[in-house]
């Protein structure tokens, strides 16, 4: 039997300037160029294996055009398929390479909060920045932050509880963590397929709206040090390095050149799927989303692409 | 589904109150309970009743290591596998071990007691589902480590014992090392998308190399270190750098020589990840990146 859903495999976003983003996302966050086609960049982190995690689209605004997740075998997709169509939602198949360089089989649909996931399977395989044979820990060549690896994304929703429960419900997410107001309803939920605290999480905003996506970097020293790099060229911090009570991660926030949130993410925890879920009430809001401070700043909440 | 992470690790000491002022003062794990011969430990943020079992023998040594599966059929599942690979299985009920319900064990070929498990009992981590602080409270002794991460045991025959994980409990490979003839000297394998949840390392059957702690980073092995000198704790290799798995890692021994490690670090493997060799003359960086050569005293001793 398959694992089904494994992880967050790439994001695809808006950006109204191809050229300084791709600069941005190449040269101070550090990820690395496998191709490019009219209008699209297409990027990996170093210790990715498969051909993109990050795809630029030149379009007049920023936001995210959609979020694909990896799953582990190619029935998956006729799987899915099935469960999303029987909860009402249409669904569009995609052949390998029809979406573009190095993309794999695919499905695409909607979620109740209007933005499109996608599952894939079978993305082309270009190998991380290593050999297979006798490897060094890191690769000697990396520019800027340089993270290993994309980690989760972060969505808004009109309606939190909807949202969350098409990906609990029909994707078979599994709520690690949320957040209850007093009247009892979820304000944000914290959801994984990956044993982590989380592959993605919703929090009350606009339908449709990308709060942030993040990227993993190995421990608190590689936040610092990310966050000197981000300070030397420029880029606006949103959230100094601080921690999360939600997820226990470490974490900074920051923006592209266009607007679009992105964060650096260490720490968490294991989860085993039956994880009895932590709850936050509305009081302890500020403490969940950060620790030390035990309050939101009110652009965290109200600035998203 | 299948096997999803290492759940316990039981082992013989001789000096079992020692043992256990070693394991919860100095490591930092939890006491969870004690029977007549056993005392039973856990790290700070493990939901399950216990990862480490000291039982009390005249000899130290590899008692049995035990997988939780991820869900409760997979253990039929696993069963009916495991017998027609020509495996003697034994089936436990609730009530026949402290802190979990049925279970299977079988031998490994290379000659250890392995069991799986799903049902375990769940007594909660150290924090609470409620508001929960991101830390344990603060004056925790010792080490504290947050769980447990994994274990390596030895076997005459590498690609034998490889094999049976591979092929019957469907383990997947991460890294191997290489003799100059392709006789497999170490393999690594995993089921939790980590470097390994149990590697094999050419040796005695049935001998325990060690089993290792979770560490959240790098900081957090050095100031482990400082505690373990601090103890007059024997530091057997590090802090230093894995190159197999890129681990960050300290080896040192407990109180009667049972062999322990904290480990940080790694990278996070799909299960279509591709293999890692190593050839025996890089070994040494295999195993220490920074030292380059071959500990002896860490390939030779064993529990």
């Amino acid at each position: 039997m398959s694992d089904r859903i494994l992880r967050l495999q790439h994001v695809q976003i808006r950006v109204p300037d191809l050229e300084l983003c791709t600069a941005y996302y190449t040269e101070v966050l550090g990820l690395v160029e496998t191709a490019h086609d009219e209008g699209r960049v297409f990027l990996k982190c170093w210790d990715e294996h498969e051909h993109h995690s990050v795809v630029l689209r030149q379009a007049p605004t920023y936001g995210l055009d959609h979020m694909a997740f990896k799953v582990a075998e190619l029935e998956d997709l006729d799987y899915y398929t099935q469960r999303v169509e029987a909860a009402g939602v249409a669904v569009k198949r995609y052949a390998r390479g029809e979406l573009g360089p190095g993309w794999g089989d695919a499905v695409r649909f909607d979620t109740p909060s209007g933005h499109t996931v996608e599952l894939v399977h079978g993305m082309e395989k270009v190998g991380n920045m290593l050999p297979l044979f006798n490897p060094p820990p890191r690769p000697g060549n990396l520019v800027g932050i340089a993270p290993p690896r994309l980690d989760h994304i972060f969505i808004m929703a009109e309606d939190v509880e909807a949202a969350t429960s098409f990906f609990t419900q029909v994707l078979e997410f599994r709520l690690t963590e949320q957040i209850i107001a007093n009247d009892g309803h979820q304000i944000a939920t914290w959801l994984e397929r990956s044993h982590s605290p989380h592959d993605i999480a919703i929090v009350t905003g606009p339908n449709g709206a990308l709060h942030h996506f993040a990227f993993w970097v190995d421990d608190w020293n590689a936040v610092r040090e990310a966050a000197d790099t981000l300070a030397y060229n420029g880029v606006t911090i949103d959230v100094a390095p601080t921690r999360h009570g939600a997820t226990r991660g470490y974490t900074v926030y920051f923006f592209d050149p266009v607007g679009n949130r992105n964060e650096l993410f260490t720490g968490g925890y294991w989860v085993d799927p039956d994880f009895e879920p932590i709850t936050w009430t509305e009081e302890e809001m500020g403490r969940a989303m950060f620790y030390y401070a035990r309050e939101v700043n009110e652009r965290f909440f109200t600035v998203h692409s | 589904m299948g096997v999803l992470r290492l759940a316990h690790v039981d082992v013989r000491t001789p000096d079992l109150e020692l043992s256990t002022a070693y394991y919860t003062q100095v490591l930092g794990l939890q006491l969870a309970g004690r029977d007549e011969d056993s005392v039973y430990l856990k790290g700070w943020d493990e939901e399950d009743h216990h990862s480490l079992r000291l039982r009390y023998d005249n000899r130290i040594g590899l008692d049995l290591f035990s997988f939780r599966v991820e869900r409760e059929d997979d253990l039929h599942d696993l069963e009916k596998r495991l017998e027609s690979a020509g495996c003697h299985v034994e089936r436990l009920s609730r009530g026949d071990y402290a802190g979990q319900g049925e279970s299977i064990r079988f031998e490994v070929p290379s000659g250890q007691t392995m069991e799986l498990v799903w049902d375990l009992d769940k007594t909660g981590n150290i924090l609470g589902k409620h508001n929960p602080s991101p830390i344990p409270p603060p004056d925790l002794p010792g080490i504290a480590p947050p769980r447990m991460d994994h274990l390596l045991i030895n076997a005459e025959e590498v690609g034998e014992a490889y094999r049976f994980f591979s092929e019957v409990l469907g383990f997947r490979m991460t890294e191997q090392v290489l003799d100059a003839n392709g006789h497999q000297l170490g393999v690594w394998m995993e089921r939790s998308h980590s470097p390994h949840d149990v590697a094999i390392v050419n040796g005695p059957n049935g001998a325990l190399h060690h089993f290792a702690f979770w560490l959240d980073d790098w900081d957090h092995v050095r100031k482990a270190a400082d505690i373990l000198a601090y103890n007059g704790v024997q530091i057997d290799q590090g802090p230093t750098r894995h190159g197999v798995t890129r681990g960050n890692t300290i080896y040192f021994f407990d109180p009667l020589g049972t062999r322990n490690e904290v480990f940080t670090g790694g990278y996070k493997p799909d299960p279509d990840f591709p293999m890692i060799t190593w050839s025996e003359e890089q070994f040494g960086r295999g195993l220490f990146y920074y030292e380059n050569v071959i500990a002896q005293r860490f390939l030779r001793f064993h529990t």
